[in-house]
């Protein structure tokens, strides 16, 4: 038995897939206090569910893979350890100059950002590397002692060290390393060149700092995971889901807990991508989340899953840089949450204000009073007041009716139901930016895509979402409500090595070049050894590259481990210009290219099936009729059919609404659904 | 919802509409920022993307410098047309002439008509990007000591055709190829911004398919109507007043001795809902490259308005009917004669004229305005030169190694970053790294200065300290350093931020000053250190939250003195602040 358990902000989502491949979806609330504890509610939602005894269903288990908002949690509300940064003499603000740029330029009412580790404990250590190596200020040891003496007064709880042109020579930042080892016995440090090996010093600053931080929380926390799972009976493997949509072991994590900090969103498109090439045929996919407070847009290029290095936690140059590739996510704030208002021109918004859980939409009777997007939905009869979470919860039609009437239908002169399309089509406008912002970025058509709506209100306006951006098909999975648990169960061990060897296609040094390559293969294979894994191991190269001059870097496949003729670089530069051509409609053949850094990717598979089946016991069939409004058509006799219980291929024309006991699926008029034999739906926007 | 009968647009699809042409705008933006070759662009973000209506209004633009965009693009627009009547698909015009609404020459700007499928002009898309290097008499894109045009020495592209039918003309790009320094890197940033301005097109092309020419008019006028209601209210939410602030830009080559004086006279009117920025009042152009382009002295004064009013007005050519900017011809900061020279006009006394009206609002209004921000170029964003030790080759690039400059504000800090008060810290900060590896340079050091900050309630940005110089070479560079003589002003009893500064050190340790307007060569072993502006601060120094500034002192931003006799905040052994002398100190300074 397998499980895959998911903390969320709100719910602990959890996948039990057992012996036979069977899979079953539970939830449970989360305990910010302590999330473990949430963990083991949802484990014993499960068991309760499946009718067992949870230690015996959990000494039943094999694997138990966890998502956490642990650490993302920590750096957002300031409760990570009281960190040190020792960097080269001259260099103190490292952190607080960051890389400039800023957002709203006419906006004076932000102060600037602290720096992640404050000047105060900031040290400046002597000792200047050059670009090429060479040393030209030596390392002063005693320096280094006093500094660490400082260090014990200021009772600091982490160390990171980044000590520029480390990457190129690591000798002085070993040797602290080396000195803080003695002299601080017990206290966890990062040494930016092991940890990220890439040139633009505060990258590697921010990410050594950011790492530092979390060890001693996340060290504790991994140890009472595992040590309370086991207590409870489980006596398999634990591992945790990093940035990067892979899996690493929970001790791994512990010490560089950078890795899973945006463990949440990047699983999606691991899922994603598995529905749409099995329900469509396509390896491109757009992959959304809604949440009630954000609204997360992943993607999948040609089977792959870009990365992106701008990473920041929070709003772009106001939050902490992570300096570390993670899946590309493009969040914004709109979801089920979002607030409708009408401003003082006329002009009628949604968000980026939201009702988060509490109070939440005025719909929940909680104490909400502004409208929101799920009152729209309400009110439009998309959603059955009666039946929301499968029966779990009332929903109140008229709060959110009266409440829609006051703050937008009146002041905007059109009537309730026009007010509350209006509010779904701005939601959607919303979506759809968010989603053209990452397309444009990684260069992909969305005509050429399959929209994945995942989340549990990805239902409410996935199908306008879809047809606004021209996608054909939007699928909804059958695990939608829980996608991110779902990718976790369908996902490998992975590891991403880094190798800082600048390179020029102008003067292209193999022998140096081959040599970086076939250290990172190394480190490789020694990863797929230690694995453990029983499925297919692969290694993937690529290179950050850009013209000559340009600062940008893109990534760049390469094809093999080693460089073995000026064919071999003739052929890299022509895929250079191809993925530039891709991403930016043009490509400059006359121009050099610079290659920053390498990088492979080592994954190897958990086990030899893939996918995700999911029980249908107990599915309850409940066809009836709802009045509902659409733009096209006004208030309309609509059918409501559950989704779970129609047959594969059978297929149902909108408008109707599609429901199971996590969500709701609105179909449009005019396009047209059809059961998937994975058990979601596949939605033809423009019909059959 | 789909009432066609009403003429004007409900809110909603004007809000659906402006999302997308925003959308535009940004996709144009990135894919510059994205592919630009020289690190004006692709750090210091020396760019900016709009969209232009067929009757050359400003309608949207991308999160761009403010320098660049507000006042400008209308010019060029206006030029486009009456110099190429005959407009058609797959043309584009190049401007970068300071006598026809570009704001400088180094601000090569191309123009794209978009056209509908019966051949009639619809919008104008606008690509405008600061060059690496224009073909000066020197090299840099800044000669603030040219005393016209001529020997400013840049080509001109009076709004010139450079694409036919989606093609360059091969003739303009061999005489650019034989004029400017580095042409590979210039061919770069020129497909970089047609990529850009091609996307524009298509784009707008998209919207119009489904929505129809027709409703992309309908919205251009309702969009440009609600963006003047919301300035109307946030004008009215100002007091009423008249105010003058005077600026002075430090003594150059070919400026008086005294340096320029710029004053702003601000009126505001909340009962027409109007604020006048009148700049005739000043002196007459000067035979130095530091006289401002009308696009930028429009500008300028439209900077400073929108600095200190709710800053979510849109900024088009609605919200702009509601500032009245006076001009005069053959003004410093006016409307220029050729052959004046414009050579340095989006920065410099362009900061002076900004910072004049912000702060004269901040002296009518304590909740608004803002206090004066640095003044620039100093070295350490200077134009390098030489030839490179390693292979030989010529380089030429900006570099962007430390600004500050940020200012004071009504209920904020400074923004540390901001560069100056043109850029708006939209700017990127050198990795040392990339720089040291892309230029034979070696930064010796970077730090923020203690006590450089502007003091105040809401502090001004501090100074930030840069020690470079050569690594195994000599090299050329060029700056043009204002706000040595004149520190950026604090407003409502905010005190003035750092001076700027540079000198040289030459290998035996010997400090030799040098000029704030100079081409310098450096040798190699020399170092040369550049100090940059620091902010001004808003409001009294003894107004300050004391925890605020014990805290400054514990991060060593201000020194335990500073905290005490500037401050009037007693700091104790432990890093806090002692309440009760605290108390006794400022009810001993003078109000």
């Amino acid at each position: 038995m397998r499980f895959a358990c998911d903390t969320g902000g709100t719910f602990t989502d959890l996948i039990v897939e057992d012996d036979d491949g069977v899979c079953r979806m539970f939830k449970a609330s989360t305990t910010p206090d302590d999330p473990v504890r949430g963990v083991l509610d949802a484990l014993q939602t499960a068991a309760d569910g499946m009718g067992i005894d949870r230690k015996a269903m959990l000494s039943a288990g094999s694997l138990f893979i966890h998502g956490t908002t642990h650490a993302i949690n920590a750096i957002i509300t300031g409760r990570t350890a009281r960190t040190a940064l020792l960097t080269t003499e001259g260099h103190p603000d490292i952190l607080t100059l960051r890389e400039g740029g800023r957002t709203e330029a006419f906006n004076f009412t932000i102060p600037f950002p602290d720096p992640f580790i404050p000047r105060a404990l900031t040290f400046e250590v002597p000792g200047r590397i050059r670009l090429d190596g060479q040393e030209i200020e030596p390392f002063d040891e005693a320096a280094v002692l006093a500094v660490i003496e400082r260090l014990k007064d200021e009772k600091v709880e982490a160390v990171a060290v980044c000590l520029l042109w480390s990457v190129v020579n690591p000798e002085h930042e070993e040797r602290v390393g080396a000195l803080l080892e003695k002299h601080l016995p017990g206290i966890p440090y990062t040494l930016s060149h092991r940890l990220n090996p890439s040139l633009r010093e505060f990258r590697r600053a921010s990410s050594a700092a950011v790492d530092a931080s979390l060890k001693p929380l996340m060290g504790h926390y991994m140890s009472s995971l595992q040590q309370r799972l086991k207590d409870a009976g489980f006596d398999g493997r634990v591992l945790v889901i990093t940035s990067n949509a892979g899996v690493i072991d929970a001790q791994v994590a512990a010490q560089a807990p950078i890795h899973i900090v945006n463990s949440g969103p990047s699983m999606a498109p691991v899922a994603g991508h598995w529905f749409s090439l099995t329900d469509e045929g396509n390896d491109n996919a757009i992959v959304a989340d809604t949440g009630g407070t954000t609204y997360d847009v992943s993607l999948v290029r040609r089977g792959l899953i870009p990365m992106t290095r701008e990473t920041w936690i929070g709003e772009p140059y106001r939050g902490v840089m992570l300096g570390f590739p993670w899946v590309d996510v493009k969040s914004v704030g709109a979801g089920g949450g979002s607030i409708a208002w009408v401003d003082n021109g006329g002009l009628l918004h949604v968000g980026p204000q939201s009702a988060g859980a509490v109070p939440g939409p005025v719909a929940y009777g909680r104490g909400g009073t502004l409208p929101t997007v799920t009152d729209a939905s309400v009110v439009l009869g998309h959603l059955d007041p009666d039946y929301f979470l499968g029966g779990t919860m009332s929903l109140d039609r008229d709060g959110a009716e009266a409440s829609i009437r006051r703050y937008v239908a009146e002041p905007l002169g059109i009537d309730v139901a026009a007010a509350a399309d209006a509010i779904l089509a701005i939601a959607t406008e919303n979506m759809v930016q968010a989603i053209v912002d990452i397309t444009v970025n990684q260069g992909i058509d969305p005509r050429e895509a399959v929209l994945v709506g995942g989340g549990g209100a990805a239902g409410l306006n996935s199908v306008r979402i879809a047809q606004r951006l021209g996608c054909p098909t939007l699928i909804v999975p059958s695990v939608g409500a829980t996608l991110s648990a779902a990718g976790a169960l369908m996902s490998d061990l992975k590891a991403e090595y880094h190798a800082a060897c600048f390179a020029s296609t102008a003067r292209f040094d193999r022998a140096k070049v081959n040599e970086a390559l076939a250290g990172l293969r190394e480190r490789c294979d020694a990863f797929a050894a230690a694995s453990g894994a029983k499925g297919r191991t692969n290694i993937r190269y690529k290179a950050e590259a850009r013209y000559d001059t340009q600062i940008w870097e893109i990534e760049a496949p390469v094809r093999s481990v080693s460089f073995d003729s000026a064919a071999d670089v003739d052929a890299f530069v022509a895929d250079f210009h191809a993925a530039h051509q891709d991403l930016f409609g043009f490509d400059d053949p006359a121009s050099p290219i610079e290659i920053v850094g390498w990088s492979a990717t080592v994954t190897c598979a958990l086990r030899d099936t893939d996918g995700i089946r999911l029980s249908e016991d107990n599915v309850e069939t409940r066809n009836h009729v709802r009045t509902a409004y659409f733009a096209e058509t006004g208030w309309i006799e609509t059918p409501v059919r559950r989704f779970d219980a129609m047959q594969p291929d059978e297929f149902i024309e909108g408008p109707a609404l599609l429901e199971n006991a996590l969500t709701t699926v609105v179909v449009g008029p005019g396009a047209v659904a059809t059961r998937r034999s994975s058990g979601g739906l596949s939605i033809a926007i423009g019909g059959k | 919802m789909s009432d066609t009968s009403t003429t004007s647009m409900d809110g909603v699809k004007m809000a659906i509409l402006n999302n997308r042409f925003e959308g535009v705008t940004r996709k144009m933006a990135n894919t510059l920022l994205r592919t630009g070759r020289s690190g004006v662009l692709n750090v210091a973000r020396d760019f900016s993307c709009c969209v232009v209506t067929a009757e050359c209004e400003l309608l949207a633009t991308n999160e761009g410098l403010p320098i660049h965009v507000l006042s400008g693009p209308d010019i060029m627009a206006r030029y486009m047309k009456e110099f190429h009547p005959d407009l058609r698909a797959g043309d584009a015009f190049l401007n970068n002439s300071p006598y026809h609404g570009c704001s400088h020459a180094a601000d090569w700007t191309l123009l794209v008509p978009v056209m509908d499928n019966d051949g009639r002009h619809r919008f104008t898309v606008v690509v405008k990007a600061h060059q690496a290097d224009i073909g000066n008499s020197i090299p840099t894109t800044y000669h603030g000591s040219a005393k016209d045009v001529y020997e400013e020495g840049a080509l001109i592209f009076p709004s010139t055709k450079v694409q036919s039918n989606y093609e360059t003309n091969a003739d303009f790009r061999r005489m650019c190829e034989m004029r400017i320094r580095v042409p590979e890197q210039w061919w770069g940033d020129f497909l970089a911004m047609v990529g850009a301005a091609r996307i524009g097109e298509r784009e707008i092309i998209a919207i119009a398919q489904e929505e129809g020419w027709e409703e992309l008019d309908r919205f251009r006028r309702d969009w440009l109507d609600y963006s003047e209601r919301r300035m109307i209210d946030a004008i009215k939410a100002l007091p009423a007043g008249f105010a003058v602030h005077t600026s002075c830009h430090d003594p150059f080559p070919g400026t008086p001795e005294t340096g320029i004086k710029v004053q702003a006279k601000v009126t505001i009117r909340p009962d027409d809902a109007i604020v006048e920025v009148d700049l005739t009042d000043n002196p007459d152009c000067l035979p130095c490259g530091l006289n401002l382009s009308e696009a930028c002295s429009r500008t300028a004064s439209m900077v400073g308005v929108f600095n200190a009013v709710e800053h979510s007005v849109p900024k088009n050519a609605g919200s702009f009917r509601r500032i009245d900017v006076k001009l005069r011809e053959n003004c410093v900061v006016g409307i220029p004669r050729h052959p004046t020279s414009t050579s340095v006009s989006t920065t410099n006394v362009a900061d002076r004229v900004a910072n004049s009206t912000q702060a004269a609002i901040a002296q009518i209004s304590g909740d608004h305005g803002l206090a004066e921000c640095g003044a620039v170029i100093p070295p350490a964003v200077g134009v390098i030169s030489g030839l490179h030790p390693d292979t030989g080759q010529p380089f030429v690039n900006q570099l962007f190694l430390g600004m500050s400059g940020g200012a004071g504000a009504p209920k904020a800090d400074a923004w540390v970053t901001i560069g100056h008060v043109g850029n708006a810290g939209l700017c990127y900060v050198d990795s040392v790294e990339i720089d040291e590896l892309r230029q034979p340079l070696y930064v010796y050091s970077r730090r923020l200065k203690t006590d450089s900050e502007g003091a105040g309630k809401h502090k001004g940005a501090p100074s930030v300290e840069v020690v470079f110089g050569p690594r195994d070479c000599a090299f050329d560079i060029g700056y043009v350093s204002d706000g040595a003589v004149n520190p950026a002003q604090g407003v409502r009893g905010g005190l003035s931020g750092g001076r700027g500064d540079q000198y040289r050190i030459r290998p035996d340790g010997q400090r030799e000053q040098l000029d704030p307007c100079a081409q310098v060569t450096l040798q190699d072993g020399e170092k040369l250190v550049s100090v940059s502006t620091g902010g001004g601060g808003y409001g009294k120094p003894s107004e300050r939250d004391p925890a605020l500034v014990a805290r400054d002192v514990r991060e060593g931003l201000v020194s335990a003195e500073r905290a005490r006799s500037v401050y009037g905040v007693a700091i104790d052994a432990a890093g806090k602040f002692n309440e009760a002398e605290t108390e006794a100190l400022r009810a001993s300074v003078p109000a």
